[in-house]
């Protein structure tokens, strides 16, 4: 049980029914329900009571009269006690003249003393004591006026008529009832009568002494009637004037005071009724300043709904100056709501503050249209940026150009800074990514209905050609400043251009750059944008692939050209004598695919496979054609050039017999690393070769792998082209190689004047026929030297060329003796043997021809002939040995 | 009453006075119920009544917190008459209310007709040292013009608030005490006389 409740404070400790009464004290409960009795001066009042406290009640007087205490009772401490009186006291006992502690509420109190006088208060009561019957059939007035001329009913009345009362009012009376209301009338009469008489005879002494008085009175006023003259009141009448003056003048200070006081009881009521609406305008300003924008509007709110239909012009003042701020702070709210950047939530927020406060603004299309316009506007900025800082480097450019080559020129410009459109597009892709799904998700909470606010019609419409507008700016950004061409010429004059850097410079960064916008466009992808909006970047990605694609290849083809031969042969695998040309090309070019295909080829999301589309792979047909093409350029070059440089001393073989230097001493004589021409045509060829049969091979497959699309026919084109180039080269080469040795035959036949018509028996074979053999191991030595896979080709035309020419010599000789027939068989018969390895069908009916010409040997001479030839095989072994096939 | 004069304690009546707003309902009610009220709204007549201990002895303060402003100035004189000791309040940060205690002053001598009222002169808003109109040194001296104590209170802060009262009710106690010793048998009249004035009113 709790202590009992107890009040010890009341503020007003007076006042009448309806006062406001703060109650203090102990114990009051701890919730408004725990009150459970409330009595002022014993009046139960705990309808108005308004639990504020343990140590607090609000409660409202109610009729209670004089001093009296004020009882709180709670659940559970029971009925309470007082220490303090609370005086109530009705209004009636107030007047203006009334000193009172209170406000009385003077209003009411005129109305409460004007007493109406209704005539139904003042009932007449029947003369004859009889009630009054309610007839139905009454004689209507008119009768009773023509009955009873000049008299009437009323019994107030001088001209009283009692049949016309009687006919009025008891018209249907019985008899008895009106005997009996005439003995009532009578009895009272005649205790009047009786009253009057006892009433004089018990006051007998007081009547006289009244008229004793009024006598005196006459006799008084007879005698100041000389004195005071006919109008003995005038004076009275100015006495009470003059007082009447006074009083008005004393009155006249009390009302005034009254006035002022109400006046300022009444300002000070209003301030505190509507504190909050007149503290509101710098309440808001606080609340402004601490960006506590919540609170204002909930205020705001309360205000409109209190005084917003109020007539009061005070009132108005107020709202007009909390309206003035508010305009103020909606259009601050709808400046920050526009300036960027600013995160959604932000702006999420901003749109709710301005829709609560009721602004003009359409702050979500704002917001939207705001940030569309800010991107555009940062992609401008970051254009004008970039391109800024492209001017000095353009001058740097051109200045370096005149000094350096241009090759190293690039290399220069790639050392030292990157390009203005790389960064530019890096930044742009980057500023996409961060920006724009910011756009796209104001947008979707706009039409979602999350943001609150109606959405206008048309409104679709014109989002989505905002969304795109800005997705077709980055695009037309990016394209304008690596792929211009791909641009309307309209578009290039307004996204203006940066400068292209040189392809070599721009190829490093391809593939970068394509990362970069990749890797906004999937953050696109990611927002769920319309396929519409993605297809354009989709486009765009689409012309930029086969852009890097194309520069990728067209960069490898430009180093392929750059490609010089050290001339150092590789001796291994199965082709011997290959430089590392090929490999360096097969290196190149297996690089470039595998960076097409990282970066260019694979789709990634959303994105078809590059090569699927038909121009795609017509511009990488074209690509590939011309990397081979280059490739086989430069080794074409290669076997071509230095034909000037060397030409003069390319007689390289000519006859020992005649002396004339060796082509091996000219090694020295030539570059240190480069060596003689022929040993180029024959590495060359074999690079040929071995491009031909292997590296194509092998980046065919390469590209298979790579998942390109099939590239044969570029591949068998190169190969037919490099089988013509090999002819050609081989071409040269035997005539560079067979038409010495072959021209050599015929002088060093008749060197020393010789004639077949001889008469000496062959001992051996001819000197010009070991000539031939020697020349051709020399030959051998050279191809073997390269590759041995050469040594077919090479050697079975020469000797195919050195039996035609034998045949042509044979044919030629007028005369053979015996002995010259012999020496020719042998001789011939000896190159048979030879160069039997590598006698070729042709060369076989070459040398049967030649043989033919030569004269028939008798048994004898053949087996001299046959003795030569053993005798010579066995001489020159080594040479056999070398001519053989092993 | 008269059957257990010794369970009802003595009262003794206080009454604040001072201009409007300078905090006489602060200070009655932080006094009697510990707690500060910021929101200003004038008072037109309050009573509070509560049991303390005096020195040891159950006694009870009822205090009667008047209106201060202006218009009330006529209805003050029934009050006075009922008071046993005075607080005359101002705000030290305005000196208006510090000129209106000589009236205040002059007005309940008028009415009591004694010199010798316990009666304390009170600076308050005393934590507002920064907007101090009223130096304390002024304040004293009328003070000590008067015959009475000076103290200066903060509502607020609760600073020398239990101290008025108490040396108030301590001067009400020792005047009574007086009283009783000098005129045992005038006593009792003037408790009749007091009687049938209130009965008039």
């Amino acid at each position: 049980m709790a202590p009992p409740p107890i009040v010890s404070g009341l503020s007003p400790n007076e006042g009448p029914p309806g006062t406001r009464i703060k109650i203090r004290g102990e114990n009051f409960g701890n919730q408004p329900s725990d009150i459970v009795g409330l009595t002022i001066c014993g009046v139960d009042c705990l309808l108005t009571a308004e639990w504020k406290s343990p140590n607090k009640i609000i409660a409202i007087s109610g009729t209670g009269k004089g001093k009296g205490e004020v009882i709180v009772s709670t659940k559970y401490g029971g009925t309470g006690s007082c220490n303090v009186t609370f005086k109530g006291y009705h209004l009636a006992t107030i007047g203006p003249m009334k000193e009172s502690a209170v406000w009385v509420e003077e209003t009411p109190l005129f109305s409460w003393g004007r007493h109406s006088l209704s005539t139904t208060s003042f009932q007449q009561e029947d003369p004859l004591g009889l009630s009054i019957e309610e007839t139905e059939n009454k004689i209507s007035e008119d009768f009773l006026i023509n009955h009873f001329a000049g008299k009437c009913g009323d019994i107030t009345s001088t001209n009283f008529s009692p049949g016309w009362f009687l006919l009025e009012n008891h018209q249907n009376t019985s008899f008895n009832d009106l005997s009996a209301g005439l003995v009532h009338l009578r009895r009272k009469v005649q205790g009047q009568k009786e009253g009057q008489l006892s009433f004089l005879k018990a006051n007998i002494g007081s009547v006289m002494d009244q008229v004793d008085t009024l006598v005196n009175i006459w006799e008084k006023y007879d005698s100041d009637l000389p004195k005071l003259g006919n109008e003995p009141t005038l004076k009275l009448e100015k006495a009470i004037k003059e007082s009447e003056r006074e009083a008005r003048k004393l009155f006249d200070e009390v009302l005034s005071r009254k006035d002022r006081a109400e006046k300022t009881r009444n300002a000070l009521n209003v301030l505190q009724r509507f504190k909050f609406l007149f503290c509101l305008p710098c309440v808001i300003e606080r609340n402004i300043k601490k960006g506590e924008y919540d609170i204002v509007i909930n205020d705001y709110m309360r205000v409109k709904n209190l005084f917003l239909k109020t007539d009061v012009p005070v009132f108005k003042d107020a709202p007009s100056e909390i309206d003035k701020r508010i305009e103020e702070l909606q259009k601050k709210l709808h400046q920050d709501l526009q300036t960027m950047p600013i995160t959604v939530e932000q702006q999420k927020r901003l749109i709710r503050y301005l829709t609560n406060l009721d602004s003009p603004f359409d702050a979500a299309w704002d917001a939207i249209k705001s940030r569309s316009d800010y991107i555009i506007k940062k992609f401008k900025s970051i254009y004008e940026y970039h391109k800024s800082t492209e001017k000095p480097e353009m001058d740097k450019k051109k200045g370096s150009a005149n000094k350096f080559a241009k090759f190293n020129n690039s290399q220069l410009i790639e050392v030292n800074t990157v390009p203005a459109c790389v960064n530019f597009i890096d930044e742009i892709c980057a500023t996409i990514s961060e920006i724009f799904p910011d756009l796209w998700k104001i947008g979707q909470a706009y039409f979602s209905g999350e943001l609150q606010v109606k959405v206008e019609a048309g409104r679709q419409v014109e989002y989505k050609y905002m969304v795109m507008n800005v997705i077709e700016s980055f695009c037309k950004y990016i394209k304008a400043s690596i792929i211009p061409n791909t641009l309307d010429k309209a578009d290039r004059n307004q996204f203006g251009t940066l400068t292209t850097p040189e392809r070599d410079e721009i190829a490093h960064y391809l593939p970068e750059l394509l990362r970069s916008v990749r890797s906004s466009y999937s953050t696109l992808i990611r927002l769920d944008l319309p396929n519409e909006a993605l297809d354009i970047i989709g486009n765009l990605l689409l012309d930029l692939r086969i852009h890097c694609m194309s520069i990728l290849f067209q960069q490898t083809t430009e180093q392929i050209k750059q490609l010089s031969e050290n001339w150092q042969i590789q001796y291994n695998g199965k082709y011997m004598g290959v430089t590392d040309l090929p490999i360096k090309f097969l290196q190149l070019v297996e690089d470039v695919i595998q960076i097409v295909k990282e970066s260019a080829l694979s789709g990634e999301q959303r994105e078809s496979p590059l090569l699927d589309k038909p121009t795609a792979k017509k511009e990488l047909e074209k690509q590939v054609d011309s990397i081979l093409s280059a490739f086989h350029g430069s080794l074409s070059t290669l076997s071509f050039s230095e034909d000037l440089e060397d030409g003069e001393d390319s007689s390289p073989v000519v006859s020992q017999l005649i002396g004339t230097p060796v082509s091996s001493q000219k090694t020295s004589k030539a570059k240190q690393n480069i060596p003689i021409w022929e040993h180029r045509l024959l590495i060359t060829l074999s690079n040929c070769m071995f491009t031909k049969s292997t590296i194509l091979d092998t980046i065919l497959a390469k590209f298979k792998e790579s998942g390109f699309p099939s590239v044969d026919g570029c591949v068998n084109n190169a190969k037919t082209k490099l089988e013509n180039l090999e002819r050609t080269i081989l071409d040269r080469y035997l005539e560079q190689k067979s038409d010495p040795l072959v021209g050599t035959i015929e002088p060093s036949m008749y060197l020393g004047r010789f004639d077949w018509d001889v008469t000496v028996s062959p001992t051996d074979i001819r000197p010009y026929a070991k000539e031939c053999i020697n020349n051709l191991i020399n030959v051998h030595a050279e191809v073997i030297g390269v590759s041995s896979a050469l040594l077919d080709n090479v050697l079975t035309r020469i000797v195919e060329t050195v039996a035609e020419e034998l045949y042509r010599v044979m044919s030629c000789v007028q005369k053979f003796s015996r002995q010259g027939a012999q020496q020719a068989r042998a001789d011939i018969q000896a190159l048979q043997e030879f160069f039997k390895d590598y006698t070729s069908d042709a060369a076989k009916g070459h040398f049967a021809e030649a043989l033919d010409v030569v004269p028939k040997l008798e048994n004898s001479e053949k087996a001299l002939v046959e003795d030569v030839l053993r005798q010579c095989k066995a001489r020159m072994k080594i040479q056999l040995m070398c001519l053989r096939k092993t | 009453m008269s059957k257990k004069p010794t369970a009802q304690p003595v009262i003794h009546k206080v009454i604040m006075v001072g201009s409007g707003g300078v905090g006489k309902s602060a200070l009655t009610l932080q006094f009697m119920y510990d707690e500060f009220v910021e929101d200003y709204e004038p008072t037109k007549a309050d009573s509070y009544r509560k049991k303390i201990l005096l020195d040891g002895e159950d006694v009870q303060i009822d205090i009667l917190d008047t209106a201060g402003q202006e218009d009330y100035a006529a209805i003050r004189d029934n009050y006075f008459r009922s008071g046993e000791g005075f607080l005359c309040i101002f705000s030290i940060t305005e000196d208006e209310s510090f000129q209106a205690t000589q009236e205040f002053r002059e007005q309940i001598l008028r009415v009591k007709n004694d010199e010798n009222i316990p009666f304390l002169l009170v600076g308050n808003k005393c934590d507002l040292e920064d907007k101090r109109k009223v130096t304390f040194q002024e304040a004293s001296e009328r003070a000590k013009q008067w015959g009475v104590p000076y103290v200066e209170t903060s509502a607020k802060t609760r600073e020398h608030v239990d101290k008025v009262f108490y040396d108030l009710m301590r001067e009400i106690r020792a005047r009574k005490m007086d009283e009783n010793k000098t005129s045992n048998g005038r006593g009792k009249d003037k408790s009749k006389k007091k009687r049938r004035l209130c009965k008039i009113l």
